[in-house]
């Protein structure tokens, strides 16, 4: 017990550190999207017969009017309630634009992950225990060409040949067939809500939707995943306590998963949560691709038109939960290896 | 507990197996009755007079929303096009002008209801026209071109009539009314949601829609997908049938090849935003129906600022009109799509029509660009940047690569400059560019319409900041000419002078390329530039 | 270093490479990209920016290796001159964030204090950023030339190397050694620049050359979304992103081509970066 409360103190005191660089990233980018020299009142003002005096409604709308020193102290003092404003693009709260779209990208980006791990462990195990045989060669390789295409060729390549030529993939337009009815939202999480209402053919079908992006997305991180998972088994299985068992007789299958990769698995987790943060961040161009309704590819439309209260929710939210993820990581560490309080 | 998971697993179980045994056919059947629309951009609020509406914002408010007229069709080269001649009535059974122009008076169809089954009235009918000049919404400026500009201009006569007075007499009026803004909306119903702050109710129509239209919206997700369902009481359309389609899905999606694989797939209905090269080739394989037409009321630029030098010079605005490699751009950029704009022959050297916009008989003639740039006393040339938007850059990028090639040929360099569209727009707006390519629409096409919106004034939509008291005072005549070989003569004028000033170069309309399913019938090219779903049935 | 520790590491690196195939393969690799880097923009057979809009979206041929693009323009030779510009991003991006990284974070490992919180600070600011949409903020907030991309693509990447060389730093700024030096009279600035930095300039190394890859990558990515390089400059990120628009016709050349060329560039420093950590890490000797 003593050590989970020393645990939960050490990440309250973290938490409480991280708060001014969510600070620092709240105005960093305020201050980047006005710096964008489009400006958003003249855009969406932009009727076939829209003049300067709409351009002025607009602009006062957004608060644009107002000075700069101004508008970030209303900006903050919104985000302090909880309201992140409004979008031009969707003319939505951008609060419930994020609430919506966040299920879409996490349960992706989730997917993703699991798929990357169970690929990328065994495949680090296998390269550890014949390090530069063929085997380890092999695997590198073949890591390396998942992460050296970029992911808006592969995902077009996928959609070409699984949908297109073959017709197996489901058309890649979102999480769900527009003919299927959707499940009530209790999580937003499709694959969970499908179950609670007991909808089989409705979770398989959303699964498939899944398929083809969160591959496109998991190849990109097999190999971070699977380096880690190699460089840590090697320094597992070269430790002192590997050899005693080796000694001891016990079956190389044992000493391996039971000895060596518990051990080695912990480095395994905080590279995840970080993949998984910038995973989360970075699937711009697969949810652009699969027109997965996810958050990223909101805050990239918003981007290119200048729209302020997207982007600027998006990269709070972003920075929100890798605080979140590093915490977790952080207090998983330390409820698996007692040794992190003391470090 | 127990009641609970078995009836969980009654339910599972059924479910299953109405999944295996009835759904297949009801799903085939309704996927015939259903249009299923897919387009890179996406509907963002359920009032197209919103600031801010996008293109296919005012597709859908067409469908879920009527207005008092609506425009007519007429077959162009063997294709159905919007005609701006005709009016229809749609909310209104008849229609009539007073001998003098001053006076509108519209007769109500007495069956019409709104969405919850309250009758359409002449009130609802003056909230809605008063919302549209009064409340800060995009038909102010709109209706504003058709003399249309207080709320005393409406009044209710009776219960199903209401009289519209103009200040003078002014064609343009009743074309106005049957445009995508003056929505005529369920007043009762919008000012149950008005607040002291927001009377016009402009936030809850936004999201929530309050129509007498073909469609009732269903599900509204913004960035995602519209779903409508079909109004059965409906009959604006044909006497006494509503529109053919059930359903009507418009879905959100960005990557055009995917849009170009649903619609060849049979997963898409209809899609009008492809990439031209997708349809090129799905016109080749001949599975699809193609209707090209071209954007008759939109013309695709070159635009100089006559006012940034070097580009004031005249001689240099024909130098380049001059060395445009037209027939690449063309070939290159549109796949061939569009009507050109160029490479016309006026035989006695004047215009041979008023209307606008005209092929202009520019061509590619280096030769004569160098002698302009020396008239101009630059025949080393300039430097300069050439703009363009990144949202147009599957074919402003290879027009950009083209014009650059060309342009370095009579020693003007060409730095290219790839800018984001809020950029874009906004250093339009400033008159920063010297040199870029965008396209305009109008709704109402007519010569002085084009002439007065986009060749005068210090306002937006002048691109290149043409600033021409002659052709002012042309336009601003022909505006209320009733005579029409007078109005055709004022209409060559300005061509006349738009070809010798040379103010910007016309390259182009581009074709609207509307992909179909090959059952699929009744597609008109429309003002809007996006497709009525009102017109579509499947065969 | 004397002589002999020359020669034993690089009787080490023959060693490794020799055991190592796919090491050395990859190693050539890259020789090969900077040759053709140099020297490649004189042996193209056609002009990388020529149009020939008639013969515009041809198959490859004899004529043409890799085909036309949409303007007619030789693929191959648009490859080909593209390579310098790409390594060029890629190496510019990747050592202005090495080494103002390094010279902040060792700076802040060998000081400590206000300076290593305060930057520590803002090293988390930047990192709590979703990167490529940051990338993307400041491309358009600067203007999509290509002082920018490398710019941005390097900001992005500073925290690593600055969070790398402070925790390097820190771990042997009181070793025995540097409190030799610093004894014998050497400043702090000569102690940080003369013996702490240069170790550990080998592990950045590994993470350098497994950057160089990504910032190629990064590239590609701002231009399929629209803000990478001007046209008509040949660049294998745009011609990735312009060629995915034909995917859909079947005119695979246009996509494939460029694709391989980026695929090759960053597999090779990707796999470089590993044997480099081989060579240079002796933790991971086996």
């Amino acid at each position: 017990m003593g050590t989970i409360g020393a645990t939960l103190i050490r990440a309250g005191r973290r938490f409480l550190s991280s708060l001014p660089a969510l600070f620092g990233v709240l105005v960093f980018t305020f201050l980047l999207m006005r710096v964008l020299p489009g400006d958003p009142a003249v855009f969406f003002a932009s009727g076939p017969s829209a003049g300067n005096e709409e351009i002025e409604v607009v602009r006062k709308q957004l608060g644009l009017d107002r000075s700069l020193p101004e508008q970030l102290v209303i900006y903050l003092h919104d985000v302090g309630r909880g309201n992140l404003g409004r979008s031009m693009m969707t003319g939505q709260p951008v609060a419930k634009d994020l609430r919506q779209r966040l299920p879409a990208s996490l349960e992706l980006t989730l997917t993703a992950l699991v798929i990357a791990l169970i690929a990328a462990v065994p495949l680090g195990v296998l390269a550890a225990l014949r390090p530069n045989s063929l085997i380890d060669h092999s695997v590198r390789l073949f890591c390396s060409l998942g992460v050296c295409v970029p992911t808006f060729v592969s995902g077009l390549l996928l959609i070409y040949v699984f949908y297109y030529l073959l017709g197996l993939a489901p058309d890649p337009t979102g999480r769900i067939d527009v003919f299927a009815s959707v499940p009530p939202a209790r999580t937003g999480f499709l694959m969970v809500d499908f179950l609670l209402a007991g909808d089989v053919e409705g979770w398989w079908a959303a699964a498939r939707q899944l398929m083809l992006p969160a591959f496109t997305m998991a190849l990109f991180v097999i190999a971070p995943l699977a380096r880690i998972t190699r460089a840590s088994m090697l320094v597992s299985l070269g430790s002192d306590f590997v050899r005693t068992a080796r000694s001891v007789g016990l079956s190389r299958w044992q000493i391996v998963v039971t000895y060596a990769l518990r051990n080695a698995i912990l480095p395994v987790i905080t590279i995840a949560g970080i993949v998984f943060s910038t995973m989360l961040g970075a699937n711009v161009l697969v949810e652009k691709v699969f027109s997965w309704p996810g958050v990223a590819s909101y805050a990239l439309d918003a981007l290119l038109v200048s729209d302020y209260a997207p982007v600027q929710g998006f990269v709070l939210l972003m920075a929100s939960i890798f605080v979140a993820v590093n915490l977790l990581v952080d207090v998983l560490y330390g409820i698996a290896d007692p040794r992190a309080t003391v470090a | 507990m127990y009641p609970v998971i078995s009836r969980h697993l009654i339910s599972a179980s059924a479910v299953l197996l109405s999944a295996t045994l009835i759904a297949p056919a009801a799903r085939a059947q309704s996927r015939a009755e259903t249009l299923r629309y897919v387009t890179a951009a996406t509907v963002n609020t359920l009032d197209p007079n919103i600031p801010g509406s996008t293109r296919e914002a005012f597709a859908l408010s067409m469908s879920s929303y009527d207005r008092l007229v609506s425009f007519g069709r007429k077959q162009l080269n063997g294709k159905w096009v919007f005609d701006l001649d005709t009016i229809n009535g749609e909310l209104a059974e008849s229609f009539s002008v007073s001998p003098d122009g001053l006076k509108l008076t519209f007769k109500l169809r007495p069956d019409a209801k709104f969405h919850d089954g309250s009758p359409v009235t002449a009130e609802d009918v003056k909230w809605s026209l008063d919302r549209c000049v009064t409340a800060p919404v995009l038909g102010k400026a709109q209706l504003l071109t058709g003399s249309l500009t207080s709320a005393d201009q409406f009044k209710v006569i009776d219960p199903l009539t209401l009289e519209v007075t103009l200040p003078r007499p002014d064609k343009l009026a009743l074309p106005n009314l049957a445009t995508v803004y003056p929505i005529i909306i369920n007043s009762k119903l919008a000012k149950s949601h008005a607040t002291p702050e927001d009377p016009w109710a402009l936030s809850w129509l936004k999201e929530n829609e309050a129509g007498s239209g073909a469609y009732i919206v269903e599900t509204f997700k913004p960035g995602e997908q519209a779903i409508a369902k079909r109004n059965e009481a409906w009959n604006r359309g044909s006497p006494d049938k509503p529109a053919s389609f059930k359903r009507l899905i418009i879905q959100s999606v960005p990557e055009p090849a995917t849009r170009a694989n649903l619609v060849e797939r049979g997963d898409a209905d209809l899609v009008i935003d492809l990439q031209a090269s997708d349809v090129q080739a799905l016109e080749a394989k001949g599975k699809l129906k193609v209707i090209s037409t071209p954007q008759y009321n939109a013309v695709t630029f070159i635009s100089m600022n006559n006012k940034i030098p070097p580009f004031d010079n005249v001689n240099v605005r024909r130098a380049i009109a001059a060395a445009l490699p037209y027939d690449d751009m063309f070939k290159a950029a549109l796949f061939g799509r569009g009507a050109p704009l160029f490479g016309a022959s006026w035989a006695d050297g004047t215009p041979p029509s008023g209307g606008y916009p005209i092929p202009q008989p520019v061509k590619l003639d280096l030769e004569k660009a160098r002698a302009y740039l020396k008239e101009a006393g630059m025949p080393e040339g300039f430097a300069t940047t050439f703009s363009f938007n990144v949202g147009q850059a599957a074919t402003a990028e290879p027009m950009a690569a083209l014009v650059k090639e060309s342009l370095e040929k009579i020693g003007i360099k060409v730095d290219i400059q790839k800018l984001p569209d809020a950029q874009m727009s906004s250093s339009i707006n400033e008159k920063k560019l010297p040199f870029f390519t965008e396209g305009i629409v109008a709704w109402l096409p007519s010569t002085d319409y084009f002439y007065r919106n986009f060749y005068t004034g210090n306002q937006r939509w002048n691109y290149s900041s043409t600033d021409n008291a002659e052709l002012e005072k042309i336009a601003q005549a022909a505006r209320f000419e009733p005579d029409k070989a007078k109005y055709e003569a004022k209409g060559k004028e300005l061509n006349a002078i738009h070809f010798e000033q040379m103010f910007q170069v016309p390259l182009w309309q581009p074709a609207q390329d509307a992909v179909m399913a090959a059952n699929l019938d009744g597609y008109v090219y429309q003002f809007t530039r996006q497709v009525d779903y009102r017109n579509l049935s499947r065969k | 270093m004397s002589l002999t520790a020359t020669s034993s590491g690089l009787r080490h690196t023959v060693w490794v490479l020799r055991g190592n195939l796919v090491t050395a393969i990859a190693a050539a690799a890259a020789i090969l990209l900077a040759l053709v880097a140099i020297f490649g923009p004189m042996l193209v057979p056609y002009d990388p920016v020529a149009s020939d809009v008639p013969r515009a979206l041809q198959p490859p041929s004899a004529l043409h290796w890799a085909g036309t693009d949409q303007l007619g323009r030789d693929v191959f030779s648009r490859l080909v001159v593209a390579t310098r510009l790409d390594l060029a991003i890629a190496v510019t991006a990747v050592s202005v964030s090495f080494v103002i990284g390094a010279v902040i974070g060792s700076l802040c490992g060998y000081v400590g204090g206000k300076l290593d919180r305060a930057v520590g600070r803002f090293v988390d600011v930047l990192m709590a950023f979703p990167l490529f949409v940051l990338a993307m903020a400041m491309v358009a907030a600067l203007g999509n030339r290509v002082e920018n991309i490398v710019i941005a693509t390097a900001i992005i990447n500073l925290p690593f190397y600055i969070r790398f060389a402070r925790a390097e730093v820190n771990i042997r700024r009181n070793l025995g050694w540097v409190e030799a030096a610093r004894a014998c009279g050497d400043g702090h600035v000569s102690v940080v620049l003369r013996f702490l930095l240069p170790n550990v300039l080998p592990a950045m190394a590994v993470q350098m050359s497994l950057n160089l890859g990504w910032a190629i990558l990064n590239a590609a990515g701002l231009s399929f979304i629209g803000l990478g390089v001007k046209p008509p400059t040949p660049e294998w990120g745009i011609m990735v992103a312009e060629g995915a628009r034909f995917i859909s016709t079947g005119r695979w050349w246009l996509v494939s081509f460029p694709g391989l060329a980026l695929m090759l560039a960053v597999l090779c420093f990707n796999l470089l970066g590993d044997g480099l950590r081989d060579i240079l890490d002796p933790r991971m000797r086996t």
